[in-house]
């Protein structure tokens, strides 16, 4: 029997899914990868540890589950976090680590360019935000702030371009990575030339453009004999996460959102066109050369709660953060909808869509004497999806979302979902039992394989079991509350940008309380 | 309580004790100066605080010490007060003698009752989790106190059970240690601290029950929750570790396989060669010829 293995490289680590012909889970596995922060603005990942990682995990899969059931691997197909930026030599050996999406080191960068004349029209050529996390800025800060790095680079590459190039000696970017750049006209599909200026380097620097349909060479000998697979597996270069995770969804053709919440979340929609907004609000990423994949994306998603959950849950048993996370929410159903008029602004990481504010804080506003601890729970998840909200709002003004999807491990929380549902007075779809990124890896493959006509036909085929329906009266009671966090979001503007400089400024020289070095 | 001062070869109590180099009470009645001045010794030192509060410098930190706290003052670790000041209060300590070994690692002597794998963890443990300030510590002042009694009731089986007392405060000065560390909330962030103590001593033959103890786990608790967060069994995510570290160093041209195999954990080049082929396909000398063909 035939399968199809997806490898998705994620921002905590890589996981491997097998799926029958038929788009059926067969099994999955994971491996963990640590990131690096040697500065609070750095954020990197080692690429070799990712490699031998992503090998080791796909090996136990082979050896543990697919071999001993007879199975043949037809396809591997690869997805991948956005924006990682990897220097190498001219032996393709990397240059220091990789630098995620999460690093903030070029943020004086991005903010020089978003307010210079070029920034504009970059971001519309582009559809990448103009944001430290965009690996354009990344090269122009190497250029200035590493200049050794930088001139020993003979490529620029993504995270999986790397691993594609251990595995087949090539250098290819497929589309949707590198829509995601900075560095692409996603109307030309072509290298843009003002940013390669901006970032002083030249398209020779860069991996091959490739469709996400692009097979990526031939599987090297030595791992052929290693993982035991045949001359002939097909390596599919594949595409990012948010598109994959979109795709996988289903949310091909009109009036369809998705809403993803992982540790960070954000809210996209497909089409054939782009969004174009003059405060440059939103991304718009490429799936194939006809089709977009836009939105906006958020720092603070589940990792705000699970920081709540370390504070103020309660841990019966040392680190059960699932059983303590359940306590909670358990608890926070016992409070109505709209916490009795407590709210949360959940910018605890500063925040990028909508408000794209890196200074903006966290915040409890509206307390009163009868509020209780529960209170604060249901406040907390009831801020991160009135965020959550006012991205998919301000996407409502360009197109209209009849139908809402949601994926990642904290949107799917049903408690979370029906929230979700009112806020939006939408009826919301999901399933459960697989990652919706690794769905749409296998709707990639299996439309390359000739299962499927195209990607539309394909995406037609997804079926979301579980649904949510909005209730009114929840609704209009959210909607009350959600005009005052949106004011409150811009409102405390200066007050964000003070708390923020008065933070950094007394870090240094704080007087610790009780037993730390004064 | 009063006070006392026990030393070694000055003391007969401790005649039996010959690694425990000093034991005292102190009662400060007033405000003393030049009397607590900065010292370094290679014993481990504790010091217990029952009333007052004192502030101290230890390996060149500031810190306030209440009671119930105490500070612990590892072999070479400079301890004492600014301009020996004492301040008004009273406070109990223990100074022990250690075994050093050459590469830098502690190990209880003959007198522990701990096995010789626990002594090592603990040793070891004391080192990479090292907190000279153990807050809310009273079960450090109980063993003291029965130390004490022990030592000043001489009633049959005491030395037996003051050394036994020494290996319980050992034992809980690590846990304690450790527990102060990783409240047992977040575990990415332990499991980061664990990775980065494992990255600078990757040569070391790390057993599992060395891992579990630095983030202050049993090792069947600690061996699911490094399975579920990483996919991997402790000694298999050290391998991935092991294996990445040596890709890096086959990158560069001045380093031997066989110091490469060594450095990053393998007992041999035969070992390294074994289970980097099984994972890559290629040997280490062939991976190296590959990634090195420009230079």
């Amino acid at each position: 029997m035939e399968c199809i293995i997806t490898i998705e490289l994620g921002t905590n680590g890589v996981r491997v899914f097998a799926f029958d012909l038929s788009g059926h889970v067969l099994h999955s596995m994971k491996g963990h990868y640590p990131t690096f922060h040697t500065d609070p603005d750095h954020s990197e990942q080692d690429p070799e540890q990712i490699f031998i990682t992503t090998l080791y995990v796909v090996k136990n899969l082979l050896n543990q589950y697919l071999y001993p059931k007879k199975y043949k691997v037809a396809c591997i197909c690869f997805s991948a976090a956005m924006h990682s930026l990897l220097a190498v030599d001219k032996n393709g050996n990397p240059l220091g680590n990789a630098i995620t999406w999460a690093d903030n080191r070029a943020k004086k960068e991005a903010q020089e360019l978003r307010r210079s004349a070029l920034g504009p029209s970059l971001y519309a050529a582009t559809g990448t935000p103009i944001h430290p996390m965009s690996p354009l800025l990344k090269i122009a800060w190497l250029r200035t702030r590493d200049k050794e790095r930088f001139k020993q680079a003979s490529k620029f590459l993504s995270i999986k371009s790397y691993i594609i190039h251990q595995l087949t000696g090539k250098y290819l970017i497929d589309y949707s990575i590198a829509s995601a750049t900075g560095l692409l006209n996603i109307h030309t599909v072509t290298w843009e030339a003002d940013a390669l200026e901006y970032a002083g380097i030249t398209a020779a620097k860069l991996p091959e453009l490739a469709p996400i349909f692009t097979t990526a060479g031939k599987l090297k000998m030595a791992y052929q004999q290693s993982l035991g697979l045949p001359a002939d597996v097909k390596i599919l270069i594949g595409s990012s996460d948010g598109c994959l995770a979109t795709l996988g969804d289903g949310v091909k053709g009109e009036g369809k959102a998705t809403i993803t919440i992982e540790d960070s979340g954000a809210v996209r929609v497909m089409g054939p066109t782009v969004l174009k907004d003059e405060q440059m609000r939103f991304f718009n990423y490429l799936l194939t050369d006809d089709c977009y994949v836009s939105g906006g994306p958020t720092n603070n998603g589940g990792n705000i709660f699970d920081w709540f959950a370390k504070q103020f849950g309660d841990f019966t048993k040392p680190f059960d953060i699932t059983h303590s996370i359940q306590q909670l929410l358990e608890e926070a159903a016992q409070v109505p909808a709209g916490s009795d008029g407590l709210l949360f602004l959940p910018y605890l990481l500063g925040e990028r869509a909508p408000i794209w504010n890196a200074n903006a804080r966290g915040s409890y506003f509206g307390l009163n004497i009868k509020h209780e601890r529960k209170h604060f729970i249901r406040a907390t998840i009831e801020g991160i999806l009135y965020e959550i909200y006012s991205i998919g709002k301000s996407l409502g003004e360009q197109r209209t979302i009849q139908s809402l999807s949601v994926n990642g491990s904290f949107g799917t929380t049903p408690f979370c979902t029906q929230i979700i549902a009112d806020m939006f007075n939408k009826p919301v779809r999901l399933r459960r039992e697989f990652h919706s990124v690794s769905f749409g890896a296998w709707l990639l493959s299996a439309t390359e394989m000739g299962l499927y006509r195209s990607l539309d036909e394909a995406a037609r085929i997804v079926e979301l079991p579980d649904m949510y329906e909005p209730d009114q009266q929840r609704h209009a009671m959210y909607a009350d509350y959600f005009n005052i966090f949106e004011k409150l979001s811009t409102k405390l503007f200066d007050e964000f940008e003070a708390i923020g400089n008065l933070q950094q400024q007394y870090a240094a020289t704080n007087l610790l309380p009780h037993n730390s070095p004064l | 309580m009063h006070q006392f001062v026990l030393q070694r070869g000055k003391s007969a109590e401790l005649r039996l004790f010959p690694h425990i180099s000093e034991l005292g009470i102190k009662k400060n009645g007033a405000i003393q100066l030049n009397t607590f001045l900065s010292t370094a010794t290679e014993d481990i030192r504790l010091y217990y605080i029952i009333e007052g509060k004192f502030a101290w410098r230890i390996n060149h930190q500031p810190y306030v010490l209440y009671p119930g706290d105490v500070a612990l003052v590892l072999p070479g670790v400079p301890f004492g007060s600014d301009d020996g000041v004492l301040e008004i209060g009273s406070f109990t300590w223990l100074h022990i003698s250690m075994q050093k070994l050459e590469n830098g690692h502690l190990l209880p002597g003959k007198w522990s009752g701990l096995s010789e794998s626990e002594g090592a963890a603990i040793g070891k443990i004391l080192l990479l989790n090292y907190t000279p300030v153990l807050c809310r510590f009273n079960e450090a002042g109980k063993i003291l106190k029965c130390i004490h009694a022990e030592l000043s009731g001489h009633e049959i089986g005491y030395q037996t059970r003051v050394n036994h007392q020494l290996d319980e405060l050992l034992i809980q000065v690590t846990r304690h240690m450790t527990m102060q560390n990783n409240p047992g909330r977040d575990f990415p962030k332990t499991f980061m601290h664990l990775e980065e103590a494992l990255r600078r001593d990757l040569s070391y033959q790390w057993t599992v029950e060395e891992m579990a103890a630095l983030v202050g786990l049993g090792t069947t608790l600690f061996t699911e929750r490094v399975k579920s967060y990483s996919g991997f069994s402790p000694i298999n995510y050290l391998i991935n570790i092991r294996i990445s570290e040596a890709i890096k160093l086959l990158k560069r041209p001045d380093i031997s396989v066989t110091d490469i195999a060594l450095d990053t954990g393998f007992y041999s080049s035969q070992h390294f060669s074994t289970t980097f082929k099984k994972l890559t396909g290629y040997r280490p000398s062939e991976f190296r010829k590959n990634h090195l063909y420009n230079k």
